[in-house]
């Protein structure tokens, strides 16, 4: 530097300074100035600070003199594609320059990205922050530009990456030639929690109206990567010295260590054994000497037995009968309204019908994998894929009792998580911290299979009573839903657990938002014309918690579309069962009792695409007998994020042996403002599948100590010759101003539609997932 | 020393002969691309092709390559090539059909699987140029050891690359 400006300018509340001249090269730089808030204080205490200085790569924009772009998040992708694609366009599009101008994208790391956060609702609670930054940064290049040409700002306009008025213009790249400009942003937030930092103020943003770059379809640069194997993926990291290691997890979700088994040194020479409380792990040079010997050590190893859950058959008997749902305050939903009561007493008919769904995993076709390294000096990095860098850094910290500072966190691309790891960890990584720490080497823990299955989290059971009173012209008088669902977020690494280390504490009606065992209203009413609707939500411990010397029991976890999935399904299959008893259709029925005009205009449009027949079910020639399949249509919607959602499905039933075959399966959606065509309708496809196959096949089978599936074979998932033909209808509405995205809602969508056209098909209505061909053919003979 | 050929070249392998070919591809040889599902041949995300046969490496001992060529996502755009007879300055520039087909369809989700599908989709279309859809699903359902499994749901996606695959192999490539 050979000088230095006194200037700092306001820009909408962010300061613009003007640090010195650079002999070469030159760069806006966006950071972060905390705001003055208890919350930011806190988090500024227990956080390594060189993530807020603009001047070090803890930035968020760099306007570089070649025009070009560098943007960071904290977020990572994981296969949606948003943060290559929507948030570039969002960053392209607020400061004003081509999608192409986006040169560098850096994602997930703690050391070089400064706002952390949760990788999910990305272009809803994530998007703010990046388009806030670079609004913010075009006003500022803006304020450079009046005084580079002499123009006053407000005669200045900004296009394709150059400013100009009063008969000047000036490049971006050419205004930062040479200089040091830094520009603080105010962010407030606790970095290691689960929603991260959040920018503040309010910039002027571009409108709607004058959107160039939104709404096109760009390609996602990672893919092409991918195609070419130039991505660097998490399974892919190897650092010299590295030991390959194995966890041997306990029998049961309840047991305890009684004897570690030992190495056979003749067979496995290198390979020694790693115990902590009762973490077991074997560790090896290479990983097939890891794998066999680990083997062979588990078979030695000697647990307690533990008996603390119910089973699996008899799952629906203990949530109903043995869960202690006073456990925690009961809650209403806040459009409750009218009196239920004497509503149902003036109903000419009523549904009384209770609605089952099991455990789901989320299943990634990866298990958890991560290398740790940790070093002399007491820092620790730790290489992984997850989708919250910032709260894993704050759980190992946690863990090994030290500040944040001392534990960086590197994110790789790696298999999908479907919200697993979005409070931080997905398994391995805790376990790679602390054998790299007693070991003095890097460590790689790669979970195999069965360990992915049995000690991840899964998906919360649930079951819903439903009351649905009909007056005498089949319209809803009264609503009344009682949901129960155990606590549904853990996320409590399983190896500091079984090591006896620290973590966030077990689910309990003490927790706060992450680590309280309430349930809260995850489905938002929809159909406004009914007069009388009480909903109320039943939380409990999880399952087996209590009874486990460990606490842990069936951990939960929020898995795409979490606790909305657990209450849209009995919504909105029972809606359907309601327009049966009204002999109504059920599509119509819906549009009946709605008054929101974008969720009407949303099932018009289904009913127009999808091939509807509109009457009431079930359908004439339906059968719950013969081997002939039988044919049903069924429909659902959702309110998510800002984003109305609809679908309709066709299937087949054939009777005598339960088998269900989804031959059509179409959806509308009214996202809002779409941000990139091609990417959300590759997500919404993503999102059907899953929804489908979780419909048909999905549900943990466990034992009274352990969960029991282990692979593919016992755990599921739809093949390729099992999907329907699907149709996605884009529902652009930009007059909604908020974007709209695709995963989430696309799952959930199937369970209601599906069940309801095996109703039709059939006339015998099926309220308990999965549909799976052995179940269904039971229930149609009853 | 076993001796196996990848990609083109032979390369010695010092891991134990029964030492699966994805440990021995991934940890000894630095050949990346086929990746850990399950270790059960359950998925398909260890795919190689083995003399042009789609095997999964997580159970394939090492030793069953010894005389054969090994083919995986790196050396796609070669046996492209070779297959074409395109010159040393044409190769370096050009991908495999599928590759192309999958970049320009946007298959990938998290793309944890994809190179086992694009594994089966080359060896598919080398033995039939222009499948009908059933004909794609059934193959990556029904052909190997077991089905093919996406989790984030890319099927749709997956099909429609393979059918735009198989266009641009008959007119011989992307250009």
């Amino acid at each position: 530097m050979i000088g230095f400006t006194d200037q700092t300018t306001d820009i909408y509340g962010a300061q613009l300074s003007r640090r010195g001249f650079m002999k070469a090269g030159g760069a806006l730089m966006v950071g972060f100035g905390m705001l003055r808030s208890g919350a930011a204080e806190v988090a500024a205490a227990n956080t390594s600070l060189r993530a807020f200085d603009a001047s070090l790569p803890g930035s968020w924009i760099e306007i570089r003199p070649d025009n070009t772009v560098l943007f960071r998040t904290g977020k990572s992708d994981f296969g949606q594609g948003t943060i290559y694609t929507a948030y570039r366009q969002i960053v392209a599009e607020e400061l004003d320059l081509p999608f192409e101008a986006i040169t560098t994208v850096v994602t997930g790391d703690t050391d070089v990205t400064a706002d952390g956060g949760g990788t999910f609702d990305l272009l809803g609670h994530g998007s703010p922050n990046i388009r806030k930054a670079a609004a913010y940064t075009r006003q500022a290049i803006v304020q450079l530009a009046s005084e580079h040409l002499g123009v006053p700002a407000e005669q200045l306009s900004t296009h394709d990456g150059m400013v100009s008025g009063g008969g000047k213009q000036v490049r971006y790249g050419d205004l930062v030639k040479g200089k040091d400009f830094k520009l603080t942003i105010p962010v407030s937030g606790d970095l290691t929690s689960i929603f991260g930092l959040a920018v503040g103020g309010n910039p002027p943003m571009k409108p709607v109206s004058s959107y160039k770059v939104i709404g096109k379809s760009y390609k996602n640069s990672v893919i092409a990567q991918k195609v070419k194997h130039q991505e660097p993926w998490v399974t892919n990291v190897k650092l010299p010295g590295m030991l390959h290691a194995r966890t041997i997890h306990p029998a049961t979700l309840g047991s305890r260590l009684v004897s570690a088994g030992k190495v056979d040194k003749q067979k496995y020479p290198n390979a020694q054994v790693f115990v902590k409380g009762d973490l077991v792990a074997v560790v090896a040079p290479t990983e097939w000497e890891a794998i066999q010997a680990s083997g062979q050590v588990a078979g030695a190893t000697k647990w307690t037995e533990w008996k603390g859950l119910p089973g699996k058959e008899k799952l629906y008997q203990h949530l109903r009968n043995e869960a202690d749902w006073n456990a925690t305050p009961v809650q209403k939903s806040r459009k409750s309204t009218g009196d239920v009561a004497t509503g149902m007493k003036s109903a000419a008919k009523v549904l009384n019908a209770t609605y089952e769904l099991p455990y789901m995993k989320h299943a990634p076709i990866g298990p958890t994998v991560a290398v740790a390294d940790y070093r002399p000096d007491g820092v620790v990095t730790v290489h992984t894929h997850t989708q919250n860098a910032q709260a894993l850094r704050g759980e190992l910290a946690m863990m090994l009792g030290v500040n944040t500072d001392k534990v960086i966190v590197k994110t790789y691309a790696g298999a999908g998580h479907y919200g697993r790891s979005n409070g931080g960890n997905a398994g391995a990584e805790d376990e790679a911290v602390l054998l790299s720490k007693e070991l003095g080497k890097p460590v790689r823990v790669q979970w195999m299979r069965n360990d992915d299955i049995q000690w991840s989290t899964q998906s919360p059971a649930a079951f819903t009573d439903i009351r649905i009173g009909l007056d005498a012209n089949g319209r809803i008088v009264a609503y009344e839903a009682d949901h129960h669902q155990p606590a549904g977020q853990d996320d409590r690494p399983i190896g500091a657990v079984l090591a006896g280390l620290p973590t966030m504490p077990a689910p309990s009606e003490k927790g706060g938002m992450l680590t309280s065992n309430a349930t809260g209203s995850a489905d938002p009413w929809q159909y406004d014309t009914v007069p009388n609707l009480e909903e109320r939500y039943h939380g409990t411990f999880q399952v087996g918690q209590k009874a486990s010397p460990l606490a842990i029991g069936l951990r939960d976890h929020s898995m795409r579309t979490p606790t909305q999935y657990q209450q849209n399904f009995p919504r909105e299959l029972a809606i359907s069962d309601a327009a049966a008893l009204a002999a109504a259709d059920p599509l119509q029925f819906r549009i009946d009792h709605a008054k929101e005009e974008r969720l009407i205009h949303v099932l018009q449009r289904l009913r127009e695409e999808s091939g509807w027949q509109t009457r009431p079910s079930p359908q004439p020639a339906a059968a719950s007998t013969g081997s002939t399949p039988v044919r049903g249509q069924g429909v659902s919607v959702m309110f998510r994020g800002g984003v109305y959602w609809a679908c309709a499905c066709q299937i087949a039933v054939t009777p005598a042996t339960g088998d269900v075959k989804v031959e059509k399966y179409t959806i509308a959606v009214d996202p809002g403002i779409v941000v990139n065509p091609e990417q959300l309708k590759r997500q919404i496809e993503g999102g059907a599948v899953m929804g489908i196959s979780q419909a048909l096949y999905e549900e943990v089978a466990f034992d009274e100590g352990a969960i029991t599936a282990a692979d593919w074979i016992s755990y599921p998932i739809l093949k390729m010759n099992e999907i329907p033909e699907i149709k996605v209808i884009l529902l652009h509405n930009p007059a909604v101003g908020s974007y709209g995205q695709g995963s989430e809602a696309a799952n959930a969508l199937a369970s209601p539609a599906i069940a309801a056209a095996v109703f039709d098909a059939t006339g015998k209505s099926i309220r308990r997932l999965p549909l799976r061909s052995a179940y269904n053919k039971e229930l149609l003979k009853a | 020393m076993l001796t196996i050929t990848v990609n083109g070249k032979k390369r010695e392998v010092q891991s134990a002969e029964d030492t699966p070919l994805l440990y021995v591809l991934r940890d000894e040889l630095d050949v990346t691309s086929p990746q850990f599902g399950c270790g059960l041949a359950q998925c398909g995300a260890c795919s190689v092709l083995l003399d042009g046969k789609e095997v999964r490496s997580c159970i394939t001992p090492a030793t069953v390559a010894a005389g054969k060529e090994i083919t995986t996502l790196e050396g796609l755009p070669d046996r492209w090539a070779k297959q074409q007879h395109l010159s040393a300055a044409q190769a370096a520039k050009t991908l495999h059909p599928v590759q192309e087909a999958w970049i320009e369809q946007q298959v990938h989700l998290c793309g944890f699987c994809q190179n086992g599908m694009m594994i089966k989709a080359t060896e598919l279309l080398e033995s039939k140029q222009n499948p009908s859809v059933e004909e794609i699903k059934d193959t990556f359902t029904n052909s190997g050891p077991s089905a093919h499994l996406c989790r984030c749901g890319s099927y749709v996606a997956i099909i429609e690359a393979v059918r735009f695959a198989s266009t641009l192999m008959a007119k011989g490539g992307a250009q």
